[in-house]
């Protein structure tokens, strides 16, 4: 590395020991970077309470050759299922990639198509293990460590400081991956803070069941796992429930914008209540025994809340960049914080080699996002994001749908109608047909 | 699941010092309250007799809802120091 390191001898300080902060940390120390990694809770993971699935994507294997064949990863899944709950009844759609059994013992990338399985995980040991390889490449792991400012001298990010002591530690570069609230960026000037209307709010519960009952109750063999999503289930808030399996826990929570959250002034964790009484979730939760229960932030805006990626001698990855969005259908951000970790870490890397980490030469940061999936998803679903915003995805449309499945089911002994005559009869008196209209043609432009 | 159940069962290193301050003359004359209902730890509530919010910060679970329904910037909001705070299990 050509540039002068800071006084403790590192060319780069990451902030945070998620899946962005790690990945960064290990790409950085495979170019022979010296690198500090640092994480506010007691070890990597303490602080993530994360049930869900990350996808696959290629920059884990780039990361860690044979990654899930080592990672500590709770289930392949194999079998997605979308609900739309209704009062009296609930509606599903399940997708299953090819699997069962051919394959009792669902190994790592258990399905033919690889790209086809995402991982439940286990946060607290997940982030352990990726920052255990990130010290194995060669980077210095510091647990229990705060870094609420950057250090900036003359125009130029030069270091961090450490809550509590006010020690500084200096480096030519930093990788700010603190998360959702992205502080450090925002004390970098690269945004304002983000806002109620740009994020979403997740509880969660988790509870312990036996990996037999979980097989049995989800449908699943071996290490099998599905995610479920619900729609119509939050009590009239922007949102949704989910329930991911692990090897024997279940993650059950729910999402909420906040600015609808706040709006309709309801609390979180009585919504988290009414939710797992439902009768679709309380069936699957039946015995079960609740262990946990944890709260986090979700970036949610996609492109209209992306803030600056880079600044002199800065760097901004992960949920702390905005990588995270849900359209209604998947939600990513795991895959989004590894990838742009390893991008940062490459362009980091180049960067310190030519001794110039200039605004100019880190820009090439956000070109390389550009044309990665990680911006190019969120531009593609831009509208999707923001067509997510209309209160009647949440309440009505599943009423609707209820309604009008009912109606295709029902034999009481008049006659039976037609489809569209079903679903205007389910229409009527909750929407205005103009309006149900004009939403078809936001589906069309948003999803088509 | 009783509501109750939930905030018995988080574990946490509480630090001596508030992480969170509430500047409660900003806050005074809020109609909202936001944070009362918002905050998914229930770190704010309401003192009905005085009619203002009362804070407590060890139960927090660092989410930073209460910093984004916040309009009046009534908080000053950092992190717990290192080590410190919510731990969630790792088993």
């Amino acid at each position: 590395m050509s540039l002068r390191p800071g006084s403790d001898g590192f060319d780069a300080v990451v902030v945070g020991a998620g899946p962005a902060g790690s990945s960064a940390a290990i790409g950085l120390a495979r170019c022979g970077a010296r690198v500090l990694l640092l994480e506010r809770g007691e070890y990597p993971g303490a602080k993530n309470m994360f049930g869900g699935m990350m996808s696959w994507c290629p920059a884990a294997e780039e990361l860690v050759p044979g990654f899930w064949e080592q990672a500590p990863w709770e289930r392949a899944v194999t079998k997605r299922v979308l609900t739309v709950a209704g009062p009296r009844s609930s509606t599903s759609v399940v997708f299953e990639a090819g699997s069962g059994s051919d394959r009792p013992a669902a190994g790592a990338g258990s399905t033919s198509d690889r790209a086809l399985t995402g991982f439940t995980l286990y946060r607290p040991l997940f982030d352990r293990w990726l920052a255990e390889q990130a010290v194995a490449a060669g980077a210095t792991l510091l647990t229990g460590t705060l870094a609420d400012r950057l250090v900036v001298r003359d125009g130029a990010v030069r270091g961090v400081r450490l809550a509590g002591t006010g020690d500084v530690i200096e480096a030519p570069l930093v990788v700010a991956c603190d998360g959702a609230l992205s502080l450090l960026a925002k004390d970098g000037g690269l945004h304002d803070g983000f806002t109620a209307e740009q994020v979403g709010l997740g509880v969660r519960a988790l509870y312990a069941l036996s990996e037999e009952e979980i097989d049995e109750r989800f449908g699943l063999a071996g290490r099998e796992g599905s995610t479920s999503e619900f729609l119509g289930c939050t009590g009239g808030v922007r949102g949704g429930g989910f329930i991911y399996t692990q090897r024997d826990t279940l993650s059950v929570g729910l999402v909420l914008h906040l600015a609808s959250l706040k709006e309709r002034g309801l609390a979180p964790y009585e919504l988290l209540d009414g939710f797992t009484a439902s009768p679709p979730v309380a069936r699957l939760l039946r015995g079960a025994r609740l262990v946990e229960y944890s709260a986090h932030l979700l970036a949610e805006a996609g492109p209209r809340m992306t803030p600056r990626l880079f600044a002199p001698g800065l760097l901004v990855a992960g949920d702390a960049a905005g990588f995270c969005y849900t359209n209604g259908l998947i939600t990513e951000g795991m895959n989004l914080a590894i990838t742009s970790g390893l991008i940062a870490a490459r362009t980091a890397a180049q960067a310190l080699a030519a001794g110039d980490v200039s605004q100019r030469r880190l820009q090439a940061y956000e070109q390389r996002l550009r044309r990665s999936f990680v911006l190019r998803d969120l531009a593609t679903f831009r509208n999707a994001i923001h067509f997510l915003r209309h209160d009647r995805l949440f309440t009505e449309y599943p009423q609707v749908v209820g309604a009008m499945m009912e109606g295709l089911y029902r034999s009481d002994g008049s006659p039976k109608r037609r489809l569209a005559a079903l679903g205007l009869e389910a229409v009527k008196g909750r929407l205005p047909l103009r309006r149900v209209v004009a939403d078809v043609i936001e589906v069309g432009r948003s999803y088509l | 699941m009783n509501v109750i159940d939930l905030f018995d069962l988080v574990s946490y290193r509480v630090h001596p010092e508030a992480h969170i301050r509430v500047d409660e003359s900003v806050c005074h004359g809020c109609l909202h309250r936001a944070c009362t209902h918002s905050c998914p730890a229930r770190c704010y509530e309401l003192d009905k007799e005085r009619g203002r919010v009362v804070f407590a910060y060890e139960a927090c679970l660092e989410c930073g809802t209460c910093l984004l329904v916040c309009d009046r910037g009534a908080l000053d909001w950092n992190y717990p120091q290192g080590g410190y705070g919510v731990r969630f299990r790792t088993t």
